[in-house]
């Protein structure tokens, strides 16, 4: 009874814009806290009304440089803004150095901007969902838009830029020739290219290069298909940023403009979303600590055995699961 | 989820000081103990500072000096956090802390000092005393 009071209190804090409450409760997210579901649960159901940004790219491509800059723009435009900032653990000691605030100072005090940083730490599989619950607590604050940026192109943040309604791809120049730009992985979850530090050479030839990957891949007869962009940005000196926020804003209005298209990406993230839950579900029914029972201490007792294969023990589970 | 538990530190400098290759070593050290740090770097100013540990909620903020003026400076971070409601966030300071200060560093509200001569060890003695929390002993790999 309590605890639902309390959920009430929480959600109703974080839809006020508070930040300390918003603050804790991404902490109690990161945390794994279980208690916290009923707050989500009501904010998810007020929420979906926040445009998401993502921004992914190598390291070292300039994305907080670039976030920093794009938040400015926005501010300039009386928009506020909350940004979650994704930065890689360490594998070996689960550390991490979340350092892209350090490119974002100038926005600390601003009222209009909230920033939180968060670590890949040993949320195995479950980044992705972490990041998924932060972004609902982001989408309740009542700000205008949310940027979330990550790290690299690996599995983890394809799920998490599949949380976002328009997602930024940062290339630079020198990162490899026309063979590199059509390698899969990035192409398919782009909605605009940036090649940042277009002041350095072969700037051009990398734009050539994955405008040809994107054009090919691009089909005309498809009515809602969207053509990416490919834009050159400085986001050390802000320059050709104006152009990358109009160009998400034209692809926001595409979406706008092709409910078909747009639903189609709403139910993928649906999808998404339910995976990583029920998988993290499954997970924490079978490795946690306190997950061994005697029926599963059985089936793995078999498995070693090799009475049974760990084709069988899993169906068996899934099959259990429904 | 064992792993959902760590310590939170943000580390930052405060004014003009541009020294900041001690407190990038002691980031560095602290991840490889399992902390997270939220790198703020140079040139912050206090009330940025502040309204950082509010967003990301850290549990222990961590200034790193190598200019005589720590005093002033420290004496007005817990200033404003003592206006912000955030000064039960344990404060520590590092780098070229002189001995004669630490008397009044403390009466302002410093809970761990490390001058010249401390280490990693301490450190993360400290942060775990005022934290309440262990640092990744019991990782089994399991997340």
């Amino acid at each position: 009874m309590t605890a639902s009071a309390d959920a009430l209190d929480v959600a109703a804090a974080v839809r006020r814009g508070d930040v300390r409450a918003s603050a804790r409760l991404i902490s109690r997210i990161e945390a794994g806290d279980e208690s916290i579901v009923p707050v989500l649960q009501s904010l998810y159901l007020a929420g979906g009304n926040t445009p998401v940004i993502g921004i992914t790219g190598p390291p070292g491509a300039g994305k907080s440089t670039l976030v920093d800059q794009l938040v400015s723009r926005y501010r300039a435009k009386s928009l506020t803004v909350a940004v979650l900032a994704i930065d890689p653990a360490s594998p070996f000691s689960g550390g991490a150095i979340l350092g892209d605030r350090v490119r974002m100072v100038r926005h600390n005090t601003d009222s209009g901007v909230f920033i939180r940083s968060m670590s890949s730490r040993g949320v195995l599989g479950g980044l992705a969902r972490a990041a998924g619950d932060a972004l609902i607590v982001l989408g309740a604050m009542g700000k205008d838009l949310i940027l979330v940026e990550t790290v690299g192109v690996g599995q983890n943040e394809i799920d998490i830029m599949r949380h976002a309604g328009s997602v930024v791809i940062l290339q630079t120049p020198g990162t490899g020739d026309a063979v590199q730009a059509v390698k899969a992985g990035i192409l398919e979850i782009g909605d605009v290219f940036v090649v940042n530090k277009s002041d350095t050479p072969g700037a051009d030839r990398t734009v050539a290069a994955l405008r040809e990957a994107i054009e090919f891949r691009y089909d005309p007869h498809d009515a809602n298909a969207w053509l990416p962009s490919v834009l050159k940005t400085q986001a050390t000196d802000a320059s050709g940023v104006e152009e990358l926020v109009q160009t998400i804003e034209r692809h926001a209005a595409h979406l706008a403009s092709h409910p078909q298209a747009q639903r189609q990406r709403l139910l993928a993230q649906a999808r998404v979303r339910i995976t990583e839950l029920v998988s993290e579900g499954l997970r924490r029914r079978y490795l946690g600590s306190h997950a061994m029972n005697a029926p599963f201490a059985a089936l793995l007792d078999d498995l070693v055995d090799r009475r049974t294969d760990p084709y069988a023990a899993a169906g068996r589970l899934l099959g259990a699961v429904g | 989820m064992s792993a959902g538990v760590t310590i939170r530190c943000l580390l930052g400098m405060l004014g003009t000081d541009v020294h900041s290759k001690g407190i990038r070593t002691l980031a560095q050290l602290l991840r490889d103990r399992g902390v997270e740090v939220i790198y703020l770097g140079e040139h912050n100013t206090a009330d940025g500072m502040v309204s950082a540990l509010i967003a990301e909620d850290a549990d222990v903020i961590g200034l790193s000096f190598s200019t005589s003026t720590y005093v002033h400076y420290t004496r007005d971070l817990i200033e404003r956090m003592k206006a912000a409601g955030v000064d039960d966030v344990p404060v520590m300071l590092g780098g070229l802390i002189h001995r004669e200060d630490e008397a009044e560093l403390r009466s302002i509200g410093v809970k761990g000092i490390f001058g010249p001569g401390s280490t990693t060890e301490q450190i993360v003695r400290f942060l775990e005393e005022v934290t309440g929390k262990r640092l990744s002993a019991g990782r089994d790999g399991f997340g």
